[in-house]
């Protein structure tokens, strides 16, 4: 199964996210297959950016969003 | 054009446990270290942490809930986020002003002025990196 979750990126004190798509088996690899957007939570409100037409794709595949991805994906008025 | 999230609190609590995590998370032994930055860092949930540590749903809920405790205690005494959130906004408020007087100046060829913006600028961003 395939999974789109969240990456953390960035350095020490500055937590930054990707919004990964990857094989669900591996949680603690760092391996992706694609990333679909990013998700900045130091700012205030949050600023995310999803590519919209990945993420439909994907999620018509089948791909599982984690819970965090799916409240993203809503946000920005992406469903399956 | 990046979309902004309104106040969706799971969301939100991510940052503050992200930014507790790099301030405390040394504090934490190395199997609450690893169980924390599975949940906050790799976005797993309590059962493929379960299934990675070998141990129950209720224990990896607890164990976070334990590191929650632990961090959020530590930052209680000692206001280290809270101080970095406090000096980060300010300078970043140091580094906007600079901006707009550079827009101020734009136009103009005082370059001695300009120089000192830019200096200002160098230092705010150093703070930030040194924070």
């Amino acid at each position: 199964m395939v999974k789109i979750r969240l990456r953390r990126m960035g350095q020490k004190k500055a937590p930054f996210y990707r919004i990964v798509v990857s094989d669900a088996r591996s949680p603690r690899d760092g391996r992706f297959i694609e990333e679909i957007g990013t998700y900045d939570p130091t700012k205030d409100p949050s600023v995310y950016n999803v590519d919209a037409e990945a993420a439909k794709k994907w999620l018509a595949d089948g791909a599982q969003p984690t819970e965090t991805v799916a409240r993203i994906f809503k946000a920005a008025g992406i469903e399956k | 054009m990046p979309e902004l999230i309104s106040n969706e609190s799971v969301i939100e609590g991510r940052a503050r446990k992200a930014y507790l995590y790099d301030f405390y998370g040394e504090l934490l032994n190395e199997h609450q270290r690893q169980v924390y930055s599975d949940f906050v860092f790799n976005d797993m949930s309590l059962g493929e942490i379960a299934e990675e540590e070998g141990i129950s749903r209720q224990g990896v809920s607890d164990m976070l809930k334990r590191c929650d405790g632990k961090l959020e205690g530590y930052e209680k005494k000692l206001h280290l986020v809270e101080k970095f959130m406090k000096i980060r906004h300010d300078v970043e408020q140091i580094y906007g002003i600079a901006e707009r007087l550079k827009t101020d100046i734009k136009g103009t060829d005082d370059i001695e002025t300009l120089n000192k913006i830019t200096k200002i600028e160098d230092i705010s961003n150093q703070i930030i990196e040194e924070l």
